[in-house]
């Protein structure tokens, strides 16, 4: 039990790291990107195709950061006409067909089969010790992604993007380039999926393109609106409550005796149920995103520069 | 050529069936509702079931249709209405959520595997060297009725003009003393009725089963998107390139063009041509092949 | 002709714009200069609002050149022309539901708002913004989400977010339409005291008695035609003008008055 809650703490980590980059692109600059499943493909496949072909780790998380900036270009290019719906199902198709040429792309991918025996990050140290260091090491990298994620959105840039996901045509009336802005956060956002994705890849050993499924995205979807999009810590949570209720689905199967197609009708539930009734009930998530100042305003009133501008004014 | 004709027209009339019912609907309510493919599946599988209990598959197929068109207006009503209150966006995710909503539901009243219809087995119809079967002629001509039916409601009746004119203008129609919100719900109890028409449909020309409408997801609005979503008749000219498209990839020989004597696409490219499709038609003309929308903003 | 002797901000010849059959704009020619408050004045749907849309980019027009500080700005985005220095507010500005005043305003100005200087420097106070949060009337609600405030205030905001960019040429759009009285007169202060720091404007209006106060001169368009380009005063006497809003008789009251 201990180990299984160890794995469930992993994967929770990881899937944090994929919320965190989705609630870049859906809580502060307002993209709806049904794809994104596929940028952390590109940093499972990055790693087990470095690995395929004798490379070391260094060069798989180069290659999927590569594979995920071309990929979040591409996604921006697509959005440079297209209204923010039509947008989601062209990252959805994008997805798809990418999904589609790595099952089928055997000599390149190993098709369905996909990559198995990629070395084991800290393999070398006995069971319980090994899964706890890269616990340790899943956790610091998700608050160092916590951190970038709080800086990037609490600086001017996270302004702007907020300007732009709420009023588009204002910010470009300011000289705000949208399609830069938004291309700018897909890269960064894609790398941080990509780095989750090679971490996975090193984690659990195997890298196939089952991993990659479209339900794979509105699962973090789910942990984005049920945590709060537009909130960093929102998105964790949520991370954390799905990868746990998840976790448990089975336990609840094997007590009522339901079969195995139960888990996955319960899991789908679990996604579209809670995504729905959050849609309709509490549309801010658990967790709101702040609106206004990260410091109270200064109560003293304006401050003394203000006058002075004022009265050189008249 | 006979046969590629008629694999491609047995291929749309279904996909056609439900692209003009998810574009009719978002003329109005202008939001891509991605619900609709598992009203399809839910046709198919109520017909199915129906089937089960002893009806002739044609009463019980009536009776799925029916079915279906009041779950999708209680279904607007109860969840979308409030949604779109939030926004277009959140009405799709919304209607995502809902569509996984549905699959958890498949997986568990028909199970994980496929299912078919229990149909009489006739040799197949030999027409000009091509075959297919009659159940495949019956369906077609079915879907090809509805879509017609569809059209005449749309362009000669008063709930025509109706619809046409809350698309066009919603406020000014209101102003008319159109009420846009039943003229709404009548057509999304027309699109659930074909989305059900052609979930049965493809399941009686080949098998059901609980993830069909996610599969359909993509190629429908492909089709949707190709014709110009909300342009009805827009969708069902695109739901044919998408059935030319996924018939071409599989059937021709790409072998002389790379100086090779055979080289086929594997099958499962067949959907990835329609995604594509779609991609590329987004990127070049995102408001559709047949016209040109006013722009969104 | 006094004007001529300065330095043309912006320059519009031979614009013409359809949609569809109907003949928007034809053959717009017209100048501001540096330094200048033009008002662009016509009856509803004379064109103004479509012409503002050209210049500041959100808009194309089928004919003619549009020339500011002496460069072509046709084909170039809106976000290049606003970079520029021409910057356009909209006749009803809606504004970020999840953003307080403060922030919106903030968020005017696009310096330090690049990805890499997010994580160069820390966000400071910016004492430019609590000076224009206090010219225009808007410390009290500086807290309040953008969305929050009333029609006239988001019209202040709007403005003071555009000379936040530090622009050399203003376009507004209907600045005084929904703006209080009192607020009104605050405008018109404001908008002088940042013209005799140099920006000049291009002012769409029907209040004539905002117009009298603060433009030096006035285009006439009617019916997508330019019919009078003079100073206030002399719109009165002029004929064309007086005929396009005779048929408005709402409005000619104004004009003549």
């Amino acid at each position: 039990m201990f180990e299984f809650l160890l794995h469930v703490a992993i994967m929770a980590c990881l899937y944090g790291m994929l919320a965190l980059s989705l609630n870049l692109q859906v809580g502060f600059a307002g993209l709806i990107n049904f794809g994104q499943i596929i940028l952390f493909g590109a940093g499972t496949y990055g790693a087990a195709l470095a690995f395929a072909n004798g490379f070391g780790p260094v060069a798989g998380l180069a290659l999927g950061v590569a594979f995920s900036t071309a990929i979040a270009v591409a996604f921006a290019q697509l959005g440079r006409n297209l209204g923010a719906d039509y947008w989601g199902i062209a990252t959805l198709a994008v997805a798809e067909v990418l999904r589609i040429l790595i099952t089928n792309e055997v000599d390149l991918t190993g098709g369905a089969q996909g990559i198995a025996g990629i070395p084991l990050i800290f393999g070398d140290w006995p069971r319980p010790v090994g899964p706890l260091m890269t616990l340790g090491l899943c956790l610091v990298i998700l608050l160092a992604a916590w951190w970038f994620c709080r800086r990037l959105t609490e600086s001017r840039f996270g302004l702007a993007l907020k300007l732009i996901r709420e009023e588009p045509m204002l910010a470009l009336s300011l000289g705000y380039d949208l399609n830069a802005a938004r291309t700018a956060t897909l890269v960064v956002a894609g790398a941080m999926a990509a780095l989750s994705g090679f971490v996975f890849a090193h984690y659990v050993t195997f890298v196939g393109p089952d991993q990659l499924v479209a339900a794979e995205t509105f699962l973090i979807w789910a942990m984005v609106i049920i945590g709060g999009s537009g909130n960093h810590l929102g998105a964790i949570v949520g991370a954390i409550l799905m990868q746990f209720l998840f976790a448990f689905v089975p336990f609840v199967k094997d007590a009522f005796g339901a079969p195995a197609e139960y888990v996955a009708a319960m899991r789908l539930t679990l996604v579209g149920g809670g995504l729905l009734v959050f849609l309709m009930w509490r549309t801010q998530g658990l967790i709101p995103e702040r609106i206004g100042d990260a410091r109270p305003a200064p109560a003293t009133g304006r401050p003394a520069a203000a006058r002075m501008v004022e009265k050189h004014n008249g | 050529m006979i046969q590629f004709v008629i694999d491609v027209v047995i291929r749309s009339v279904d996909l056609a069936l439900i692209a003009i019912g998810l574009s009719s609907v978002y003329s109005l309510i202008r939001f891509p509702n991605v619900t609709l493919v598992q009203y399809a599946t839910t046709g198919a599988l109520v017909a199915l079931g129906l089937q089960m209990l002893g009806l002739p598959l044609i009463v019980a197929g009536l009776l799925a249709c029916v079915f279906v068109g009041a779950v999708a207006v209680v279904l607007n009503v109860l969840i979308f209405e409030r949604l779109l209150t939030a926004g277009s966006a959140i009405a799709m995710i919304g209607s995502l959520a809902l569509s996984m909503v549905f699959s958890a539901v498949f997986l568990v009243t028909a199970g994980p595997r496929p299912q078919r219809f229990e149909l009489d087995l006739n040799p197949p119809i030999r027409f000009l060297g091509a075959r297919f079967t009659d159940h495949q002629l019956i369906s077609v001509v079915i879907s090809a009725l509805a879509i017609a039916a569809f059209a005449l409601i749309l362009f000669r009746t008063d709930l025509g003009r109706c619809m046409r004119a809350t698309a066009t203008n919603p406020v000014l129609a209101r102003g008319t003393g159109i009420n846009t919100r039943r003229v709404t719900n009548v057509v999304v109890f027309l699109s659930g009725i074909m989305a059900a028409l052609g979930g049965i449909g493809i399941s009686v020309k080949g098998e059901m089963s609980a993830h069909l409408g996610m599969e359909m997801l993509l190629p429908i609005f492909a089709a949707a998107i190709l014709g110009g979503l909300g342009n009805a008749l827009g969708a069902a000219l695109g739901a044919v390139v998408i059935a030319v498209a996924e018939t071409l990839v599989t059937n021709v020989n790409f072998g002389p063009l790379v100086g090779e004597s055979f080289l086929f696409v594997p099958a499962a490219y067949a959907t990835a041509a329609s995604f594509l499709l779609l991609v590329i038609v987004l990127l070049v003309r995102p408001h559709g092949l047949f016209v040109s929308e006013v722009k969104r903003v | 002709m006094a004007e001529m002797a300065a330095e043309t901000v912006l320059q519009g010849t031979g614009i013409a714009k359809a949609f569809g059959a109907h003949q928007v704009l034809s053959d717009v020619r017209f100048r501001v200069a540096d330094g200048e408050i033009v008002g662009l004045l016509g009856p509803n749907g004379s064109g103004k609002s479509t012409l503002l849309n050209i210049v500041s980019g959100f808009s194309r027009a089928d004919a003619g050149e549009i020339r500011f500080r002496g460069n072509a700005l046709s084909g170039l985005a809106a976000h290049d022309i606003a970079r520029r220095g021409l910057v356009r507010t909209f006749q009803l500005p809606s504004m970020p539901t999840r953003m307080s005043v403060r922030q919106v305003l903030a968020a005017g100005s696009r310096e330090g708002a690049g990805l890499v200087e997010a994580f160069l420097r820390r966000p400071a106070d910016d004492p430019e913004v609590e000076t224009l949060l206090d010219q225009f009337a808007l410390s009290a609600v500086a807290h309040q989400p953008a969305s929050s405030l009333s029609g006239g205030q988001k019209k202040l905001l709007s403005i003071a977010l555009a000379l936040r960019t530090r622009p050399s040429l203003l376009c507004l759009d209907e600045p005084t339409a929904g703006v209080h009285p009192q607020l009104r007169s605050r405008m018109v202060e404001l908008l002088r005291a940042f013209n005799a720091r140099g920006v000049a404007m291009l002012v769409v209006e029907h209040d004539m008695h905002f117009i009298r106060e603060l433009c030096s001169r006035c285009i006439v368009l009617d019916r997508g035609e330019i019919i009078a380009d003079c100073p206030p005063a002399q719109l009165a006497e002029n004929e064309r003008v007086v005929e396009a809003y005779l048929g408005k008789s709402v409005e000619r009251p104004k004009v003549l008055s």
